[in-house]
């Protein structure tokens, strides 16, 4: 039985608390301020609303929460919000997050099982910060005779990689980090580096498993790259454009894409989860055969990077399959105009934040991306692991020609005059 | 010409290509390679030309150096080859290389094509669309004869991996297990 070491008093908590004041109050002195004074003498700040942004504007904004008002207005509309928070990485990263809990939870209702339970008391709600915590404090262990280099660049590449594909989906009208002319080219190109990253970490890790599973996650590659490519070529041949805000706008000026390709939307959908390597594509990972694939050597924070990585990459390609085929962010408006009536006159004017079309937008865009997600994490649940030597046989003999088939509907429809500048099912 | 970016860009493309020749690791030096080509890419970034970019990246990066990195994983670098080091001729091709480029970008320099396209930075992006036109009306001979020339190619390479004599050996085998099955 554990016991409590006997020495526990009052007066020593209290002591350890003092001790802790002091220390702070030496670190504001000595680094705190002296940064503040750099700050204010070095470095040119932005005007808002008139005034300099200061350091001391923040200290006044604790008084005066009205004052704050403009610096969050700008900080909403910077890029660095973009990127780092919506709808860049923090959005994705919480999708993410969500997913994973989701998963656990879905799966075991599907299986009849209860899955986590007692964290946090009703249904396992926090066991997701409870796994986090565990994978943040556990030792990261390299295998002897590991490429070091390599072995602690890829998680962190893997992370990158996925967080530049959502860089480029848009989650409404003007709401994306990069909108580039050929977005959705750029998409594939990125993801083209995801199976590089696994080749070079299995290789890395001085073990016979994940070099296997990194050399079927190549295979994988090879045999499902080009039907994902045709799938998605179909779009844009509807569409007109490779900008991938166009494309949803082009949806909603006729109609959503999959009532026009269905093909190439279950195309799109096998062959993203073969690119997700998800069950029942998990070959490169498949945990009954080769340990855990490409991950088998991976521990501590290197896995949960991993993980970060892949959920992140599969909100990125259930938000493509929504933009690609589903009509993006397009919905019936159920927002009211305003919520909080707009004056500029209040103490704090959230009023004026509010946008009832944007709100309208990211509600049905995450809805859809969630709906989506839902359906790539069904086949886990219920479908076995793919024979490997099926594999390139169903890519290339069956994905190809189907994804062709839809190609040349769309051609008729353009040419038959139904979609197409001036077709007849375009508003 | 002091534009931050292109000297970025040139000095990670140069740096990077110089490591993948001289970098004793066989792996580090197909890695830098692929960083190379993406520096390659950047470069047409910076040239207006995103297209030909994404294009840069997905086929030598996705896939050419994935080729390239698979190709050297598989081998053993001690086994191959020993490096056999000549300063001479190490110093003797720098020179080369350096006289070639000094004299190239004279060349360049001097001829009048430098100036010839006015001011990169207010030239508005090359439209893709413009070159799929292009493609499907002018220049189309051309592009039918490269489709035949990288069809014919795909045929040589399946003529050429094909095995004839698979038909001859599942007759021996089937020869053999009758010969088996009549001993025993």
């Amino acid at each position: 039985m554990a016991s409590y070491p006997q020495d526990v008093r009052f007066g020593g908590f209290v002591g350890s608390l003092i001790w802790l004041i002091f220390w702070i109050l030496v670190i504001v002195a000595l680094v705190g301020l002296p940064l503040i004074f750099i700050i204010l003498f070095y470095v040119p700040l932005p005007e808002i609303d008139g005034k300099v942004l200061t350091p001391y504007l923040f200290l006044t904004s604790i008084l005066y929460p009205q004052s704050a008002f403009p610096v969050i207005e700008t900080l909403l509309a910077s890029t660095f919000f973009k990127v780092a928070v919506f709808p860049g990485f923090t959005y994705a990263a919480l999708i993410a997050a969500a997913t994973i809990f989701i998963e656990r939870k879905f799966l075991a209702k599907m299986q009849l099982r209860v899955g986590p339970l007692y964290a946090g008391k009703i249904e396992g709600i926090l066991q997701l910060i409870a796994d986090g915590l565990k994978l943040i404090s556990k030792e990261i262990i390299i295998p002897s005779g590991a490429d070091k280099l390599i072995f602690w660049a890829a998680p962190i590449a893997y992370v990158a990689t996925a967080a530049a594909v959502v860089a480029l989906i848009p989650a409404g009208p003007g709401l994306v980090v990069a909108d580039i002319d050929v977005g959705l080219l750029a998409v594939f190109a990125i993801l083209g580096f995801f199976p590089l990253i696994a080749l070079l970490f299995s290789w890395a890790s001085n073990s016979k498993y994940p070099f296997i599973g990194g050399l079927r996650a190549l295979h994988q590659l090879i045999a499902f790259e080009i039907p994902f490519l045709i799938s998605a070529l179909s779009v844009v041949l509807l569409s007109g454009t490779l900008n991938l805000t166009e494309v949803v706008e082009s949806q909603i000026q006729s109609y959503w894409f999959i009532f026009f390709l269905p093909i190439s939307a279950f195309v799109f959908y096998i062959s993203s989860l073969a690119e997700l390597e998800r069950i029942p594509f998990d070959l490169p990972e498949a945990e009954s055969e080769i340990v855990a694939g490409w991950l088998t050597e991976t521990s501590g924070m290197i896995y949960g990077l991993l993980q970060l990585g892949s959920y992140i990459k599969t909100y990125a390609l259930a938000a493509l399959f929504v933009i690609l085929f589903l009509g993006g962010w397009a919905g019936p408006q159920i927002f009211p105009t305003e919520i909080i009536p707009a004056s500029a006159d209040a103490i704090i004017p959230i009023g004026t934040l509010y946008d009832a079309t944007v709100a309208n937008a990211i509600f049905w865009f995450t809805l859809k991306t969630f709906g989506v997600i839902m359906l790539m994490l069904l086949p886990r649940g219920i479908s076995p692991r793919i024979r490997i030597d099926i594999l390139l046989h169903t890519g290339w003999y069956k994905l190809i020609v189907l994804a062709f088939i839809n190609m040349f509907i769309a051609l008729a429809l353009i040419y038959g005059g139904v979609l197409g500048p001036g077709g007849l099912l375009v508003r | 010409m002091a534009d931050p970016v292109f000297i970025a860009v040139a000095v990670l493309t140069v740096g990077t290509a110089i490591i993948s020749l001289e970098a004793r690791e066989l792996i580090y030096g197909a890695i830098s390679l692929a960083i190379a080509m993406l520096g390659i890419a950047g470069f047409f970034l910076l040239l207006d030309a995103p297209f030909v970019a994404m294009f840069q990246i997905a086929v030598y990066v996705g896939a050419v150096a994935v080729l390239i990195i698979f190709t050297v994983m598989l081998v053993r670098t001690q086994a191959l080859f020993t490096t056999k080091e000549d300063k001479k001729r190490k110093g003797a091709g720098i020179a080369l290389m350096l006289i070639i480029m000094s004299s190239l970008g004279a060349l360049l320099l001097t001829s009048g094509l430098s100036g010839q396209f006015g001011d990169f930075n207010s030239s508005p992006a090359v439209n893709f669309t413009e070159i799929g036109e292009l493609m499907l009306t002018y220049y189309a001979p051309a592009l039918i004869i490269l489709g035949l020339t990288l069809a014919g190619s795909v045929i040589a390479a399946l003529a050429l991996a094909r095995r004839e004599n698979i038909a001859e050996e599942e007759q021996e085998e089937d020869e053999e297990q009758r010969h088996h099955e009549r001993t025993t």
